[in-house]
């Protein structure tokens, strides 16, 4: 059974941690298609967490076209269209990110400052789409 | 939303000590079905509030409905509607659990007494022991036990978790969001720590010196309410009632504004907020009488 | 609520419940062989003190044998106030330090149903306890009262109606000192420190007044305090004497100046004192209540402290109602 977690100190809201969560599983092969994801009030009694949170999660999921609600039975991961990320493409993501590490590295800079300028950088992106 | 879908109803209520006013002109419409958070310092009237709600207080003025009814007018039916977990649980300290069940029992309508069973044997509470010779946290477990017991629509908790350890507090937690889960029961608890709120509830309502200060539906006030940082401006920036609070430093200023105005200035950056630090911020302002900020559920 | 009122209550309710036994049952034991003394029973002896050699006799065994636990029967003075206030004071003041008022209140009982039933039922107790002893205390002191009447302290105040009206006064004492104080301690403190108070004031100053007594004066008689004929004096040892002395052939009352005065100058004229009073027209006068207002007393004073024991619970019930609490 598939087990959530929950970090309190990320910044990001209960539900959104959710939905990544089964996103990255569902990505790195540790939810297969036709898992069975665990009952709300399950995840509920295990995190001690707002129902409601995981019912906004669990719809989410449902939107994206990652999981399939069935009423009586539960929640299932669903077939993933290749829409999701292939492998050549997660391939030269790696590669390019590697590229840029050690320019990075080149240039001077430790392990922190280059943690500090991704985390500003990411922030920024994400930012700039919300506003 | 039809007056049987707001848990609580309060209209200007205010509550008067010999000493002044612990609560004032609290006006409120708090939703059924959900996970309602009160926060507030020590001594902000979060007790009095909640005594209110459950009729062991009569307010000085206003009124309080709780679940379409006046709290005022109370019979055995509209009393078994409430359950109420008082601060610190107090129990009866010489009975066994199994008598405190017992008094459950005895004092209302409807009281499952399987359930509480389940659950205190689920937990390895023993029905035997005298309730004052168990651990803080499994008084609290029996007092929620107790409560969750009579099947209310709304319960109320006074600071339910303040004086128990990280792992009582997280079982408390574990089977408070589990009965919610469960279905049918609105939760009404008052806490002063702002951490881990979000986890918890779905509404909130902040309140300091006896006002209510914000209240609204959680995802709403954060989509509301948003960081501004840019350079140090000396200039009023208070348009129209929408900076709530303002920070400077030697060379930038915070802003935490509501309804997103966003300034046209370049240089200014826009940041989600933290409830914890939203909530800060609306207790640290200075509590004026029609300062409330309500958010998220149209009265 | 039965139960429930038991189950918190069954401390209080067994220790004096015991305590009440125990002593009883000691009082029965007692009273009995008291009782055997009189020849035909106290009730034939009443009175005749000084005229029946055989009661005079009985009485005289019985103050040897059984004077001694009279007198421990001022220790029963208590009795009202342990078991009113024992039972009073943790009623609302034990749920209010607890804190367990803000459980007991919020389930499906009404505040006012609650109070109700608690009041009933301790009063109840208060009442049941109390009458029980009060009736055992009565019957033992029959041969004593035979001899001595009933109006002296330590009778009026501990048979009758009396007792229980005092535990009443005191349950309400208690009652509203824990509901205002909201401890259990101060509050039997402060229903025992107003049941002496009230006590020893109702009887000393308000007893006497309950209804005008009644005044004899007569010449003070030559041959001592009682004529040939058997004829029993007035005022008797029953009746309650309120004020006595002397006055003089107008019926001025004298100062005990005047009259140790008098007496010293019979001494000096050698005569007997009484001839001496006699020849100058020196009356005897007596205040007091005859015997048979006893049970007429017993109703005032009973309806007295009833009275204040409801007027505090009413307190106590509206405090309760308006959740001034």
């Amino acid at each position: 059974m598939f087990v959530f977690r929950l970090d309190t100190h990320s910044g990001v809201p209960p539900y959104l941690q959710l939905v990544q969560q089964v996103r990255q599983a569902v990505l790195l092969g540790f939810l297969q298609p036709g898992d069975r994801l665990p009952l709300i009030r399950e995840v509920v009694e295990d995190l001690a967490i707002n129902p409601n949170t995981v019912a906004k999660a669990y719809r989410q999921m449902e939107q994206e076209n990652l999981v399939t609600g069935r009423p009586g039975q539960g929640t299932f991961v669903n077939e993933q269209q290749s829409a999701a990320m292939s492998a050549s493409t997660y391939t030269s993501l790696r590669r390019g990110l590697a590229t840029w590490l050690r320019r990075a590295y080149a240039a001077g800079l430790d392990e922190q400052a280059v943690n500090a300028l991704f985390t500003s950088v990411h922030r920024q992106t994400r930012n700039e789409d919300v506003a | 939303m039809t007056a049987t879908e707001f848990a609580l109803r309060t209209d200007g209520v205010g509550k008067r000590y010999r000493r002044g006013w612990a609560l004032r002109d609290c006006t409120l419409a708090l939703p059924a079905g959900g996970v309602i958070a009160l926060v507030g310092p020590n001594g902000a009237g979060k007790t009095t509030l909640l005594r209110l709600v459950v009729g062991l207080l009569a307010p000085s003025t206003g009124t309080v409905e709780v679940l379409g009814h006046d709290v005022t007018a109370s019979t055995p039916q509209t009393l078994s509607r409430v359950g109420f977990l008082a601060q610190d649980h107090p129990l009866y300290k010489r009975f066994t659990v199994a008598e405190m069940l017992r008094f459950g029992r005895a004092c209302n309508l409807r009281f499952d007494q399987g359930l509480a069973e389940r659950r205190l044997a689920k937990l390895g509470i023993p029905l035997d022991r005298r309730a004052g010779t168990l651990s803080g946290g499994q008084q609290a477990q029996v007092a929620l036990a107790l409560a969750l017991a009579k099947r209310p629509d709304l319960l109320v908790l006074d600071e339910p978790v303040a004086s128990l350890d990280p792992l009582a507090r997280h079982e408390f937690l574990q089977v408070l969001m589990g009965a919610v889960a469960e279905g049918g029961v609105t939760v009404l608890f008052s806490s002063h720590v702002v951490h881990e709120l979000e986890r918890v509830c779905d509404h909130l309502v902040v309140l300091n010196h006896g006002r209510v200060t914000l209240t609204g539906d959680i995802d709403t006030l954060l989509a509301e309410h948003r960081l501004l940082v840019g350079p140090r401006t000396a200039t009023d920036l208070d348009r129209a009632g929408a900076v709530v609070e303002a920070v400077h430093s030697d060379r930038h200023t915070t802003l935490l504004v509501r309804d997103g105005a966003i300034p046209a200035a370049p240089g200014w950056q826009a940041q989600p907020v933290a409830l914890e630090d939203l909530v800060l911020a609306y207790l640290r302002r200075p509590s004026e009488p029609s300062a409330a900020v309500t958010s998220g559920v149209a009265a | 609520m039965t139960w429930l009122i038991w189950r918190q209550h069954r401390t209080e309710v067994c220790v004096l419940g015991l305590l009440v036994g125990m002593f009883g049952i000691a009082l029965l034991v007692l009273g009995t062989q008291a009782h055997d003394l009189c020849p035909g029973g106290p009730a034939r002896c009443a009175g005749e003190a000084g005229i029946n050699e055989a009661c005079a006799a009985s009485f005289r065994r019985l103050d040897e044998e059984y004077g001694y636990v009279e007198n421990l029967l001022a220790g029963f003075y208590l009795v009202p106030v342990v078991i009113g206030a024992f039972l009073g004071a943790p009623l609302l003041a034990r749920e209010l330090e607890d804190g367990t008022w803000q459980l007991a209140w919020t389930q499906a009982v009404p505040r006012m149903r609650w109070l109700a039933a608690k009041l009933a039922a301790l009063a109840g107790v208060t009442v049941t306890l109390t009458g029980m002893f009060t009736a055992v205390l009565t019957w033992f002191r029959q041969p004593f009262d035979a001899w001595e009447g009933r109006f002296q302290y330590d009778a009026f105040d501990l048979e009758g109606l009396v007792p229980v009206a005092y535990a009443l006064f005191a349950f309400g004492v208690a009652t509203a000192a824990g509901a205002i104080l909201r401890r259990s301690l101060p509050a039997f403190g402060v229903a025992f420190g107003a049941f002496l108070a009230a006590r020893m004031s109702v009887a000393l100053l308000a007893r006497p007044a309950y209804a005008t007594p009644l005044t004899t004066m007569e010449p003070v008689p030559v041959g001592g305090s009682k004529d040939q004929a058997g004829h029993r004096p007035v005022p008797s040892f029953a009746d309650w004497m309120i004020e006595h002395g002397y006055a003089d052939a107008t019926g001025r009352r004298l100062s005990w100046t005047e009259y140790y005065e008098l007496e010293g100058a019979a001494n000096r004229a050698g005569t007997n004192l009484n001839q001496f009073l006699h020849a100058r027209g020196i009356q005897q006068f007596g205040v007091y209540h005859p015997a048979d207002r006893f049970w007429t007393f017993q109703l005032i004073e009973a309806a007295l402290f009833i009275a204040v024991a409801a007027i505090l619970i009413g307190v106590v019930v509206w405090r309760v109602r308006r959740r001034m609490i």
